[in-house]
């Protein structure tokens, strides 16, 4: 399988504080009374892209939104044990929700811009942290589309309304606008599944470029994308962590019989 | 009876459905055709008929009557009538005769009198004349003689007036030569007005009647004076287009059955502007606590169907809540805490605009919460989750990312309730709107807003209309004018909701 950039590898097990990004401990969720996460141990390396799967329903996208606590916008949401970002338990009860989603940004899976035009789509994130000088607000949203490469298609028409760029310059748009606030950490919900494969293949190297600076973790249903993007995976399975290693070794050699099962996709 | 299959079913199920929106769309239409033609009747104008009845005695009573139809059909029309009327008595049908007199004058005086005859002569204090055309001369002088009256009331009387009764106020004796002075000027110019105003009355137009006898009419009464059997088509249609400008621009003359309905127009836009204003951020704001902030519980859904409830109770409690609540008790304690000096003649506490506006606002707040909490429904949960992801904190995204979405739900509600308000006419009667309001609820006074005012409403103007009017053809065609105006405001005000809602529909829903 290709690999676009090849990065050394690191021993999971043996991570140091400082090359974690985030420290789940003992981490169990429970949506409306039923368990979705049963004790969750890892840890995710800095500046890696690290991706999740497992079949649906078996609780990633809700192990994601745990980073950013989004999961609490669900009514009936109970959780226990530790997330730890930057060595901080960021479900502390002094935590500010709201500054800890600038600093973990989160892409959707359906493309959501604001109906707005493109460069307030950008300055969204900014401008509610009440930064509003021109010029700065010029610079960033400049730079976050070109690091999300949209920049050359939307230049010209950076007031016209976000609605009307395509679904994968919307998605593009979206994740300009999580980069606009510098996060050390992504989250990427499926990111590329309502996308083709060229605007997918697109956002696979945008996702490449920015483990420079940044953390990224990515929910994916296609195994090939986890195997093509990632440098470590993580293999989900009713809400147990049943494999997690770094992808080369997961997908060509797996430990677990379930993990092999579902990569061969022996699994329904 | 024999059972139809299915195909059969089809066709007549499809046909009876069909058959139920057709005869919905004539009713529609012919509403509207009715009230149109009804309405226009009013600024279209009359020719007019004499009609010479002959008793036994073969002694003929003559009479000028105005009507909207032809020769032919006004004398069937009025042979049926008294047909009708002399059935059952047991004396003779009189005998009828209807012309059509070409020469003949309508004069519409400014107190909104008209009155109908052949042109005699035109006094003035000097000579008789004895051509019309001359009258535009003599209109002319009379204006002048006229503006000189009125600058003599305005620049001294009133002044010298004033005056005088400060010189009263504080005291000076009545034989002070200072106030003697201005007496004695006092009455100088008191004697010239009263001069001219005579000099004024001279000038009279003498008309002839049907009868004979003869009519007259100070020149300075004169409004419009036209011959409406020799009108030429641009004469007919330049003058309903002076009616359509006047109907919309003066007040209502001779006890609501002619002149213009301004000050209803005024009182009806004004009032709806005003319970829009008020009741779109309460609904709105109502409506977001229930969809965004409040606990998805039993006490929730139970005000949910209160407010659904509101929507059906009889406005006419509404208006009886209003007038017991809002100008009774609240109008009350505001007069006795700010205008105690007034009282016991109230400022607040009697119904007013400000009541009648407050009164639609709740009429009509369920109608905006239910439309507003529609369209909160309607903004996509990804749209939310976008936000919040960007570090924004609920009130944030409330504000920046769903109300937009929200607001053509918003503007819908204010549309319905728009239009209620306009064709509400029971509750307005309790609150506030009267059939004659001597002054606007605006004025060049401060505050110039006066939101303790009665005011008039177009509703409430049909309906008084309605009641006295169905004896008075004059006065019935101005009701249903009235009426064609009110549909077109409620039309005016929806098309503009409309678009405003459109626009911003376009602008934040496309997704």
């Amino acid at each position: 399988m290709l690999k676009l950039f090849e990065t050394e590898t690191l021993a999971l097990d043996k991570l140091t504080d400082e090359q974690t990004a985030i420290k789940v401990k003992d981490f169990s969720v429970w949506l409306n009374n039923s368990l979705v996460l049963n004790k969750i141990n890892m840890r995710i390396p800095k500046n890696k892209i690290t991706a999740m799967i497992g079949q649906s329903g078996c609780g990633k996208s809700t192990l994601l939104s745990s980073f950013n606590r989004m999961n609490e916008l669900n009514q009936k949401y109970a959780f226990s044990g530790e997330v730890q970002i930057d060595g901080r338990d960021i479900y502390n009860t002094k935590e500010n929700v709201a500054k800890l989603r600038t600093g973990v940004g989160m892409v959707f899976q359906r493309p959501n811009p604001f109906p707005m035009s493109i460069y307030e789509n950008v300055c969204f994130g900014l401008r509610i942290q009440g930064k509003t000088e021109r010029r700065m607000l010029d610079d960033i949203v400049e730079t976050s589309l070109r690091n999300a490469a949209l920049w050359d298609e939307v230049k010209g028409r950076l007031f016209d309304s976000a609605l009307l760029l395509s679904g994968g310059q919307q998605q593009r748009l979206v994740i300009a606008r999580a980069l606009a606030l510098k996060p050390e950490i992504l989250l990427l919900d499926e990111p590329t599944s309502a996308l083709d494969p060229l605007t997918t293949l697109h956002i696979e190297e945008l996702i490449n470029q920015l483990k420079k600076t940044t953390t990224v973790v990515i929910v994916t249903h296609n195994m090939q994308q986890a195997a093509r993007v990632s440098d470590y995976s993580v293999f989900l399975h009713q809400g147990e962590l049943i494999e997690y290693s770094d992808s080369d070794s997961l997908f060509t050699m797996p430990a677990k019989k379930q993990t092999e099962d579902y990569i061969t996709g022996r699994y329904g | 009876m024999r059972k139809f299959n299915a195909m059969e079913k089809q066709t007549i199920s499809s046909f009876a459905s069909g058959l139920s929106a057709a005869i919905l769309l004539i009713a529609l239409i012919s509403l509207v055709f009715f009230i149109v033609l009804k309405g226009s009747a009013y600024f279209w104008p009359s020719q007019v008929f004499k009609v010479t009845t002959y008793d036994k005695a073969s002694n003929e009573v003559s009479v000028f009557v105005p009507s909207s139809v032809d020769i032919d059909e006004f004398t069937a029309a009025l042979t049926n009538k008294l047909n009708e009327q002399f059935a059952s008595s047991k004396q003779p049908i009189p005998l009828i005769a209807v012309e059509k007199v070409d020469a003949i004058y309508q004069i519409n005086l400014h107190s909104g009198a008209i009155q109908h005859g052949n042109f005699q002569q035109i006094n003035t204090p000097n000579s008789e004349i004895y051509q019309l055309a001359e009258l535009n001369d003599v209109v002319a002088s009379v204006a002048v003689f006229q503006r000189e009256l009125r600058e003599i009331q305005t620049t001294y009387l009133t002044v010298l007036h004033r005056k005088i009764a400060q010189l009263n106020q504080s005291g000076v004796s009545e034989k002070a030569p200072a106030r003697l002075k201005e007496l004695e000027q006092f009455t100088y110019w008191q004697q010239k007005a009263d001069a001219l105003s005579k000099k004024i009355a001279a000038y009279r137009l003498i008309f002839i009647d049907a009868s004979g006898q003869p009519i007259d009419i100070l020149v300075k009464d004169i409004n419009h004076l036209f011959q409406p059997n020799m009108m030429s088509l641009f004469d007919k249609v330049s003058y309903s287009g002076n009616k359509i400008i006047e109907f919309i621009s003066e007040s209502p003359k001779q006890a609501s059955t002619s002149g213009g309905v301004f000050p209803a127009l005024f009182g009806t836009v004004l009032m709806v502007l005003l319970m829009a204003v008020i009741v779109a951020p309460f609904g709105a704001m109502a409506a977001i606590y229930l969809h965004e902030y409040a606990p998805n519980n039993m006490t929730t859904s139970v005000i949910r169907i209160c407010v659904s409830n509101m929507a059906g109770v009889p406005s006419v409690v509404y208006g009886v809540f209003g007038l017991g609540f809002f100008v009774y008790t609240l109008g009350g304690s505001i007069d006795s805490l700010f205008y105690s000096d007034s009282l016991p003649s109230p400022t607040f506490g009697s119904p007013g605009l400000f009541w009648a506006a407050l009164t639609m606002a709740l009429l009509t707040l369920p109608v905006v919460i239910v439309s507003t909490e529609e369209g909160l429904r309607r903004v996509p949960e990804g749209l939310r989750a976008g936000s919040y992801a960007l570090g924004a904190t609920k009130m944030e995204t409330i504000w920046k990312t769903v109300l937009p979405v929200a607001s053509p739900g918003i503007m819908t509600g204010v549309i319905l309730a728009i239009a209620r308000a306009a064709g509400e006419v029971a509750p307005l009667i309790l609150v506030g709107a009267v059939k004659f309001a001597p002054s606007l609820p605006v004025d060049g006074e401060f505050p110039f807003l006066h939101l303790e005012r009665q005011f008039m409403h177009l509703g409430v103007f049909i309906y008084d209309g309605a009641f006295h009017n169905q004896t008075n053809t004059q006065g019935s065609s101005m009701m249903f004018a009235s009426c064609m105006l009110l549909l077109l405001i409620v039309f005016i005000l929806n098309l503009f909701a409309i678009i405003v809602r459109n626009r911003l529909r376009d602008r934040y829903v496309r997704i």
